[in-house]
């Protein structure tokens, strides 16, 4: 039977109405973005119980915690803005309107920069952020459809995967200016940087390997076989390994970043696996199911899927309050 | 309890388009490098999906009747053609891919700007609480904003002349039937659909409402084309439009005279009509079409083209000869 008739299977018991039993872990509500139905499911993460949605702007794709920690901030792609919620109950707190096309967000490590990467209007924006409000510093046009974006430690330098030119670009924060781009293959999605800044690893959407880029050189050293539609990261805090979705193959793969080799693969997912995120005790892994309608709690210790959650539509991007510490891209 | 129906519907038409997506479509895209489209495409064939179970639904359903009851006896169907590959089109979605193209940056930047100058919209569901917050309440105002919508953008359908031309595809069709309601100018589709996409937004419409206004729309349109006759009955055909009230709109000389004069503009409810004085309540049955189609010395014998292509095209000669001045619709046999 393959890995991707197993989810199926999954997926139709979840549909029936059946689940898994509920592990009790730590409190909290866990926050899914549903980016086809300008809302988020509210999920409270003991009861693994869907206790509420809150309308957002169109097409909320990604997330982060503000760098003071009171806010989660959700890029309303669609809608050109961006939305501050408390990141327990969900509420809006206030909106930062005027942002275009605010596909993929991220702060640098002092918190100085602010940089979106606007996949539909193929630019990158960078903002200065001064602990409340950000302001545009400049728009960079970069063809074609940048999508997800990470920082050197330096704070001098953001990388962005260039999806359909299946590039990496890197721009001079400073300066606000693009500093070169480079090949790297077919859709190159999620990024990120390896402890000491000396690689960058890309998830190859199309393809089925992680890319290893020594970016000093602008060289690809290395690619790793994980699985066909590598997408997006997740380091699992134990100093070793990062996990990465396989979106087409519906599998995750655990990769050593130290070696840089693959180490395993957590199979018997549901279509479409795409962003992750971490419990604090390293134990529950967390991922949004793009095209299942669904997000899953993976246990670490034996790899398997030990529950689903139906929420809403083309489910993205998700975050909870107690989670382990992100080493990238968005580094806690 | 009508809430929950659809949310099944949903969640079974929801496993379909993953099932296939993940076993089919995903998988081409990957292997001849299209995975750009990838999130999109998922997305689409959510409609697709949709639209083939409208199309079989509505066959099931109608069919048998313009075989049991019909209201004109037809030779052959063959004049029918077309409206099938019309109805396939617009129901697999490719009208909506076209307007994607075409309209889509323009609306996501008409949205930009809306949401950047905070110019506000009505919010039909805050507007009574407890009340419009209901989805079957909601889903009623809904269905009656855009159906109010729909009779004046039928009425300018009629009334200005190039405009006129694009909708005479739709009623140069001699034999109603089932298949009728789609049988439509391209380009009068897409003006359509960024028509009412943009009041949908302006009211704000959910999309998950959206999918389902659609699909009864279109269902309750499929019906009142259908040759066949059904018992309504004098109220209920003052609640809905009934087949036999939109056949007196295409009957020639009686419910339209191309841009010159027209009755039961209506698409889903009559109540427009009755409301501005354009209803008519006659049941006899004419002959539809347009009049320049007839035979002299009713018409000129014109011809609008047999086939999908030749209608969509001729409508172009039309528009031409209209804005050099000289007469395109047999106005001269009316007058």
């Amino acid at each position: 039977m393959s890995i991707r008739k197993t989810g199926l299977i999954a997926a139709a018991f979840v549909y029936c109405g059946l689940s898994w039993a509920n592990p009790a872990h730590a409190e909290g509500r866990v926050i899914v973005l549903d980016s086809g139905e300008a809302a988020l499911t509210l999920i409270d993460k003991t009861t693994h119980q869907v206790v509420g949605t809150e309308p957002t702007g169109k097409e909320p794709h990604h997330l982060m915690i503000t760098p003071d920690g009171k806010s989660l901030m959700v890029a309303n792609s669609v809608s050109n803005d961006l939305m501050l919620l408390d990141p327990q109950t969900g509420k809006v707190q206030r909106r930062i309107e005027g942002i275009e096309d605010p596909y993929q967000l991220g702060f640098s490590p002092d918190h100085k920069w602010f940089v979106t990467a606007a996949l539909r209007m193929d630019r990158v924006d960078i903002y200065h952020y001064d602990g409340q409000n950000v302001t545009l510093l400049k728009h960079i046009p970069l063809e074609k459809t940048p999508s997800h974006l990470t920082f050197a430690s330096d704070n001098r330098t953001v990388f962005v995967t260039l999806q359909d030119s299946g590039e990496l670009a890197a721009i001079d924060l400073p300066s606000q200016t693009l500093l070169w781009r480079m090949h790297v293959g077919n859709q190159p999605a999620g990024l990120w940087m390896t402890p000491g800044d000396r690689y960058l690893l890309i998830g190859m959407t199309g393809e089925d390997d992680v890319a290893v880029v020594d970016w000093h050189k602008q060289q690809i050293v290395k690619k790793i076989k994980t699985g066909r539609g590598a997408h997006n990261f997740r380091n699992l805090d134990d100093g070793v390994h990062v996990a990465v979705t396989n979106r087409v193959e519906s599998t995750i793969s655990i990769l050593d970043y130290n070696a840089l080799d693959k180490v395993g693969d957590i199979t018997g997912l549901l279509p479409g696996p795409d962003d992750m995120e971490l419990s604090s005790d390293r134990r529950y892994l967390w991922v949004t199911f793009r095209f299942a309608k669904h997000v899953g709690i993976i246990d670490l210790t034996t790899r398997k899927l030990i529950d689903t959650i139906a929420v809403g539509r083309s489910p993205h991007g998700l975050y909870f309050d107690d989670h382990a510490p992100v080493l990238a891209p968005n580094p806690d | 309890m009508i809430h929950e129906i659809l949310a099944q519907l949903d969640n079974g038409i929801s496993a379909l388009q993953t099932l296939l997506y993940i076993d089919v479509v995903q998988p081409f895209f990957y292997r001849f490098g299209l995975m750009g489209y990838d999130e999109d495409t998922y997305d689409a064939l959510y409609w697709v999906i949709v639209g083939v179970l409208e199309i079989v639904v509505t066959y099931l359903a109608l069919r048998p009747l313009e075989a049991m009851r019909p209201i004109e006896a037809w030779s052959d169907r063959r004049a029918l053609r077309s409206d099938v590959i019309y109805t396939w089109i617009a129901k697999l979605g490719i009208i909506n891919i076209a307007f994607f193209f075409m309209l889509q940056p323009l609306f996501d930047h008409w949205q930009s700007l809306i949401a950047i100058h905070d110019i506000p919209n009505i919010d039909v569901d805050s507007m009574w609480p407890g009340v419009t917050d209901q989805p079957v309440v909601s889903f009623l105002i809904y269905l009656i904003v855009l159906d109010f919508a729909g009779y004046w953008y039928h009425r300018w359908q009629h009334r200005f002349g190039v405009w006129w031309e694009l909708h005479a595809v739709h009623h140069s069709q001699q034999q109603m039937s089932l298949w009728s309601d789609d049988r439509n100018h391209f380009l009068d589709d897409i003006i359509q659909a960024a028509f009412f996409a943009a009041i949908s937004l302006f009211i704000g419409v959910p999309p998950s409402q959206f999918v389902v206004l659609v699909a009864v729309g279109n269902f309750m349109q499929s019906v009142q084309h259908v040759n066949a006759r059904l018992p309504y009955g004098w109220l209920l055909e003052r609640v809905i439009v009934s087949p036999i009230f939109h056949r007196r709109h295409h009957a020639v000389g009686y419910g339209h005279e191309g841009s010159r004069y027209g009755c039961n503009f209506g698409v889903l409810f009559p109540w427009w009509d009755m409301m501005f004085g354009t209803v008519a309540w006659n049941h006899t049955v004419e002959p539809t079409g347009i009049r320049d189609q007839l035979p002299a010395p009713h018409g000129s014998g014109r011809v609008y083209g047999d086939g999908l292509w030749a209608q969509q095209w001729y409508a172009f000669g039309r528009i031409v000869e209209r804005l050099r001045g000289r007469r395109a619709y047999g106005e001269s046999a009316v007058n």
